[in-house]
């Protein structure tokens, strides 16, 4: 009982959304963090596409400890890796078993291992550039490679209304729980409970997105006012706000690396 | 004195609004006017804002006819990023205005947007011009409200407009802050020469900061005057649902002044109020307080609570706070913002537990029991109304606790509570498309019909007009005989000086004084130590060294009139 009482301490609204904008920003310290977006970019590039097309096993596993490197280097929240490794669990342990009941054996599992070997590195490479990434910075980047104003404030705003949206839903979903009614039983294995909960889970959002629209009213005054429409239309405010983004020594270095790297595991990978 | 805005015969309808906004409105302000706009909800404010920055017609294409000159540029032929580097415009909802994560992004967005180099500077300048220094790196969402306001004011400060329009500066803030926030608009009109305009309804904030006093009604200016002649306009005032300060309605019902004499501020007040000799048997209230024959429905026994910040570490709101709360008691429960009581309510509800001690509410213990369970014994309105509203009508969400219990005849308490509330005529509205004052008695509704044993009230009179205020607290008066015990949080002292039988003041997560309003407002160190503004009328009984503290204007007239014809003072003053 105190076991799942701490547990559901944990997984409260407000530990996830502090996991969250923990995630969108509070890695800046690290060095990736430190990278310029556009190094980031082609980096991923690279590690979220190739390993679809490798099948030695070899080269993969050199690759997946690379992301592991990374990954920890960007001191990623702990409740995202564990959400990944439940859906990498998930998602092989289903294929197993469905391969297995239409008749598959043991040799069935190596290619499935595979397979999730593929899905770790490249989520473990997105997780890494990411979280490496807080959004105005992914917002300046994807404005440097030349997407339009509009799409790269959408996402740094997006990111700047998360907490609000989150902390708004938090309280209509109490406000179902304050007025409501639980099921007097949990049932068997919760289920009432599970019914119950994913229920106004629900229904919350229908509220919050109301009330959003109420407010989004304000903030579009606002962005008129303070001149965002101007900015999209003029190409020296891009300049002036990107002026900030250069590539240095960092990132050649860190480039560099990671293609010496590559290499070698690719060698090493192909001679075995 | 140069004429900066000239609206001249201005009409303007929303598009798809059926009757105009603005009817013929004419008026002028000068450069360096520090101006107050006056008007019931609803009577055009601040769409006449709106006109101002360009917002009208620009944005809104309505209906509109009629001239607006602003720094000599028409409105009609200059766009709306040109007029916000004249006219800058702070909302009343400031929250959706941040738009960027972290402060100084937020300060300096405007001027990268228009592509000034030293953006970042302007920026550091307009924080620097609120005085929200040192905090240049931290997330929006950690600051106060007071801070996000001020935020919000730097916002529009780095275009270095001329004209700062504010809806409504002080709505939802503690009076320390309210006071600090006016503080700085005075140095920005007086320093920097901005010309300021506030929509505002509280006439002792205008009363002590403005130099000009316009009162709207229905779309239209019904006059500009000096802010002394206006305010000493009491039965128009009234007219329009605008209360005149306090003193200056004392002045008003006594009647022993001619209306040129009335006071609008305490220190006129003080000198034109005649002085009464101390009376040392101070008679005070009898305490209503018999410890024999309470019956406590909460027991709250030394908790400890706090929550988790961004950055991973704890802020600690409440310390070892214990306490007992009774049947019959009015408990208003002050401090200021982030003193911790809306935490203290929250608690109460069961919707988060203490980290240490327990809270017991009819022997149930929040810890055992789920939230819904103590909904059964407990209601919380929230300070946002909007937050409560889960349905799409009134009436649904009136219903909602009773459906869900399957409570036999409900219809029937509905129809009583909708009544009582004064909603029936709007109970098929969505609730999030009213008023405030509408919102706010919808929220009371809801939380009546839960029937609960103890009512947590939080904030309830923030955001209204006055008139709205005063009927909402008349309902919350009411509520006395319906439930056990009711707590107000709450920033509004004439609420607390005319309702409470009992003030809990809390100072950042303790319990600094447990009292009537009588150990509150008569203990000058507790009042500043805890951020307290008494009522001026209250101030004001205690300047003149009255027998006793006066809590409301009619106990103040009351008792003038009656010490006055004793010792003959009507024929002495004047």
């Amino acid at each position: 009982m105190e076991y799942t009482r701490k547990l559901s301490e944990k997984l409260s609204v407000e530990q996830v959304k502090i996991e969250l904008l923990n995630t969108a920003y509070g890695n800046s310290n690290t060095f990736l963090a430190k990278l310029d977006p556009r190094t980031l970019f082609v980096w991923y590039l690279f590690f979220g596409i190739v390993p679809w097309f490798i099948h030695n096993q070899v080269i993969l596993l050199g690759m997946f400890f690379f992301m592991i490197a990374t990954t920890s280097m960007s001191k990623v929240s702990p409740l995202i890796i564990l959400i990944l490794s439940l859906g990498l669990l998930g998602q092989g342990g289903y294929l197993l078993i469905a391969s297995w009941f239409f008749g598959g054996d043991i040799t069935v599992i190596l290619p499935l291992l595979i397979l999730t070997l593929k899905l770790s590195i490249i989520s473990l490479a997105s997780i890494t550039v990411f979280c490496s990434m807080d959004p105005e910075k992914l917002s300046d980047g994807l404005l440097k490679i030349g997407l339009p104003g509009q799409v790269s404030f959408s996402i740094a705003y997006g990111y700047r209304m998360l907490p609000s949206l989150l902390e708004e839903y938090h309280h209509i979903f109490l406000s179902f729980r304050l007025r409501g009614k639980a099921p007097e039983k949990n049932g068997l294995l919760y289920w009432r409970s599970i019914i119950y909960f994913s229920k106004i889970a629900v229904l919350s959002f229908y509220p919050l997105l109301l009330s959003t629209t109420k407010r989004a009213r304000t903030t579009v005054e606002a962005l008129e006012t303070k001149g965002s429409f101007y900015g999209f239309n003029h190409p020296e405010v891009k300049k002036i706000k990107l002026a900030h983004l250069s590539l240095r020594t960092r990132d050649y270095t860190f480039l560099i690396f990671s293609i010496i790297y590559i290499l070698c595991v690719f060698s090493v990978g192909n001679n075995i | 004195m140069t004429e900066q805005i000239l609206i001249e015969n201005v009409t303007f309808k929303y598009p798809g609004g059926e009757l105009p906004v603005l009817r013929d409105v004419s008026l002028t302000v000068n450069k360096g006017d520090f101006i107050a706009v006056m008007g019931s909800n609803g009577c055009g404010k601040s769409t006449l804002g709106k006109l101002l920055n360009g917002l009208i017609p620009h944005y809104y294409v309505g209906d509109f006819t009629g001239k607006v000159t602003v720094n000599g540029l028409l409105t009609t032929d200059h766009k709306v990023a040109e007029l916000s580097h004249q006219v800058g415009y702070i909302y009343q909802d400031f929250e959706n205005q941040l738009v960027s994560p972290r402060v100084l992004d937020d300060a300096s967005f405007a001027p990268l947007n228009f592509g000034y180099h030293d953006y970042k500077d302007r920026g550091r300048q307009s924080l620097a011009t609120v005085g929200l220094t040192g905090l240049d790196n931290e997330f929006i969402w950690q600051l106060s409200g007071g801070q996000k306001h001020l935020l919000a004011l730097a916002g529009v400060l780095s275009l270095d407009p001329d004209i700062l329009i504010i809806d409504e500066p002080v709505a939802q803030l503690d009076p320390y802050h309210a006071e600090e926030t006016y503080n700085i608009l005075k140095k920005l009109n007086e320093d920097f020469g901005k010309t300021i305009i506030v929509i505002e309804h509280h006439t002792e904030f205008i009363a002590d900061y403005c130099n000009q006093v316009v009162l709207m009604e229905a779309g239209q200016v019904l006059w500009k005057k000096n802010t002394q002649q206006a305010l000493r306009e009491v039965n128009q005032l009234l007219d329009s649902q605008i209360y005149p300060p306090q003193v200056t309605q004392a002045a008003h019902k006594i009647g022993f002044l001619e209306m040129s004499d009335y006071p609008i501020t305490l220190a006129e007040a003080v000198s034109s109020f005649p002085c009464y000799l101390k009376n040392t048997s101070n008679k005070s209230v009898p305490d209503s307080k018999n410890s024999d024959q309470l019956e406590s429905l909460i027991k709250i026994e030394d908790i400890s609570f706090s929550y988790k910040t961004i950055n991973r570490s704890r802020k600690k709101v409440l310390k070892d706070i214990s306490l007992t709360i009774n049947r019959g008691e009015r408990i208003a429960l002050v401090g200021n913002n982030g003193a911790g009581k809306s935490s203290l309510l929250r608690l109460i509800t069961g919707l988060v537990k203490p980290e240490q001690g327990n809270v017991i509410v009819h022997g149930r213990n929040t810890r055992k029991y789920s939230p819904e369970k103590m909904a059964d014994l407990v209601t919380y309105i929230y300070q946002n109304p909007e937050e409560m509203f889960i349905e799409d009508s009134v009436r649904k969400d009136v219903e909602f606790f009773l459906k869900a219990r399957k409570v036999p005849d409900y219809k029937l308490i509905v129809e009583r509570i909708l009544r009582q509330f004064e909603l029936t005529d709007l109970q098929d509205r969505d609730s999030r498309l009213m008023s405030g004052g509408q919102q706010r008695r919808a929220s009371l509704a809801i939380g009546v019909a839960m029937n609960p044993s103890v009512i947590l009230l939080d904030e309830p009179t923030a955001n209204l007009d006055i008139a709205t205020r005063k009927h909402i607290t008349e309902l919350i008066s009411s509520l006395g005989d319906q439930v056990g015990a009711a707590v107000v949080a709450t920033h509004d002292m004439q609420l607390v000086a005319e309702w409470a039988n009992r003030i809990i003041v809390l100072n950042e997560g303790e319990i600094i004084h447990d009292g009537t309003r009588d150990s509150v407002f008569n203990n000058l160190q507790l009042l500043e130590v805890a951020g307290l503004k008494p009522p001026q009328i209250l101030e004001l009984s205690r300047r003149l060294n009255m027998s006793q503290l006066m809590y409301t204007v009619d106990d103040f007239v009351h008792s003038v009139k009656r010490e006055g014809t004793s010792y003959g003072i009507y024929t002495k003053t004047v």
